[in-house]
């Protein structure tokens, strides 16, 4: 059964040819006819499936529509024409620590930070002391998030967004951050939420992660979709479009 | 609307985390909030007593306008750029956005309701003694509190794609300070502008929260019926100009 169907999925970005967002300049725009812009295409209808359960990898240059069409998927964007069914609750992961305060304590983050995955109180509170031990932060629950580093900001909100229980996971590079320790454990939980069944979608350019995770994968460019098939198949050709003979 | 009840927790975190950044960073905290619109009252009375204060209440009238101002000019201009401001709220998951506009409207109006209580016992000194109905304050801003949403989650929406929209507003803002009874008498206004004038909803308002405050009389069905409606169609315009907009808001900011 297919958790998620998209089906000719188009989206363009209007791109002004000055940028226009004052009600002066748009009053001014009117009046010289001036309105232009070019059209962008970031997606060009785009079809594909992906079933329950399954770990769906997107690639692709930048620029190629990934992180348009993993933002169509976690709502987001809208898309200007074509349908997208996802099945279940979704977890969207296209940043870490989206929502922290800086002068709010860790305690309070983590708890914020929750409600906005969609975590209850009550299962923050029965998780608490999971959430700091695997987060090594313990001992600074209290203390305002400004008073920690880059690395304990990221390990809270990690510890943090893998309490979720959705049935899809969206993951955008947020991993591609952290040191080398931060990215096994990633990993790990990774493959944790794999064998309990959750339908992965994993946009990355860690091509060897790619075909760890992913059986199948996609690859854009432009838009467009070049290829779908078997994440090997599928990063050979990546390869290809990379390095013009 | 059902939607929005499913967030309910997260409306509360966001609401508490506002209130907390607010109060939280300045040395007084609570008690600064309180002192800048009090002191306010105080230099308004100072200035105008001999213009329009030859009645006993003119302290209490200003006092309450004030107060029943500040709800309405700090509700919509902290939401204007909330969408903007909490952009990472809006790019990078789910949620239904009306809850970032909800939550500091609420937060806002806590405030608004503190500083209300605050002001209680000061209209006891002032007046000598408290109509029973002053405690009926609250019900007011039940009916408020929509036509402050409404507005806040217009103007959140189309400052998005109209940056400058906040000086706009400012202007409007303090436009509006003088078009409604805050520091003056209804009877100051000239009879021929008064069908105008009375279009202005928070004019309303303000006599309603006289009236219990002050006066010891119930809101007149005339008032009522003005607001309820004033903050119905605020509501309703709000609601759909946010939720046409909401759609490109990822791609805007």
């Amino acid at each position: 059964m297919a958790a998620i169907t998209v089906d000719k999925v188009t989206k363009k970005f209007k791109i002004p040819h000055e940028k226009r967002t004052t009600l002066f300049k748009n009053l001014l725009g009117i009046i010289r006819r001036q309105l232009t812009y070019e059209e962008l295409l970031a997606l060009g209808e785009v079809s594909f499936e992906v079933e329950r359960g399954e770990s769906f990898g997107i690639i692709g240059r930048n620029g190629s529509g990934k992180s348009t069409l993993l933002k169509i998927l976690a709502r987001v964007l809208y898309p200007d024409s074509g349908t997208v069914v996802v099945k279940g609750r979704v977890a969207p992961f296209l940043e870490l620590g989206v929502g922290f305060q800086l002068e709010l304590s860790a305690q309070e983050n983590v708890y914020l930070y929750a409600s906005i995955l969609g975590i209850g109180h009550k299962q923050v509170d029965k998780k608490y002391d999971e959430i700091f031990e695997f987060a090594e932060l313990k001992k600074f629950e209290n203390m305002k998030l400004k008073n920690f580093s880059s690395g304990m900001v990221l390990r809270l909100a990690f510890s943090t967004a893998v309490q979720v229980d959705p049935d899809v996971l969206l993951i955008d590079e947020v991993l591609a951050v952290g040191d080398e320790a931060f990215q096994k454990k990633c990993a790990v939980k990774i493959d944790e939420f794999k064998e309990r069944g959750k339908t992965i979608i994993f946009v990355s350019h860690a091509l060897d992660s790619v075909k760890k995770t992913c059986r199948r994968s996609l690859l854009l460019d432009q838009g467009r979709i070049i290829a779908l098939d078997d994440t090997r198949k599928v990063i050979a050709r990546y390869i290809e479009i990379l390095e013009p003979k | 609307m059902t939607e929005l009840w499913r967030y309910r927790e997260l409306i509360g975190n966001l609401t508490a985390a506002d209130l907390k950044n607010r109060y939280q960073n300045t040395v007084l905290g609570f008690l600064w909030s309180l002192l800048s619109p009090l002191l306010l009252a105080l230099v308004l009375y100072l200035v105008f007593r001999y213009m329009f204060g030859q009645g006993p209440d003119f302290p209490a009238y200003l006092l309450v306008g004030l107060m029943a101002w500040r709800f309405f000019a700090s509700g919509t201009t902290s939401s204007l750029n909330i969408i903007v401001g909490k952009s990472s709220l809006v790019t990078k998951v789910y949620l239904p956005r009306q809850i970032l506009v909800l939550s500091n409207v609420l937060s806002v109006l806590i405030s608004s309701l503190l500083e209300f209580i605050v002001t209680i016992p000061i209209l006891f000194i002032v007046l000598g003694k408290l109509p029973m109905t002053t405690f009926l304050f609250p019900s007011i801003f039940l009916i408020y509190f929509w036509f402050v949403y409404g507005a806040s989650l217009f103007l959140a929406a189309v400052y998005v794609y109209l940056r400058d929209l906040d000086q706009v507003w400012e202007v409007l803002v303090g436009a509006l300070f003088f078009l409604s009874p805050v520091i003056y008498p209804l009877v100051q206004v000239t009879e021929n502008t008064m069908p105008f004038y009375l279009l202005n909803p928070l004019t309303e308002f303000m006599i309603m929260y006289r009236d219990v405050m002050i006066y010891g009389k119930l809101p007149s069905l005339y008032s009522l019926v003005i607001t309820v409606a004033a903050s119905a169609a605020a509501f309703i315009v709000g609601n759909f100009t946010f939720n046409r907009l909401q759609r490109r808001f990822a791609e805007e900011i």
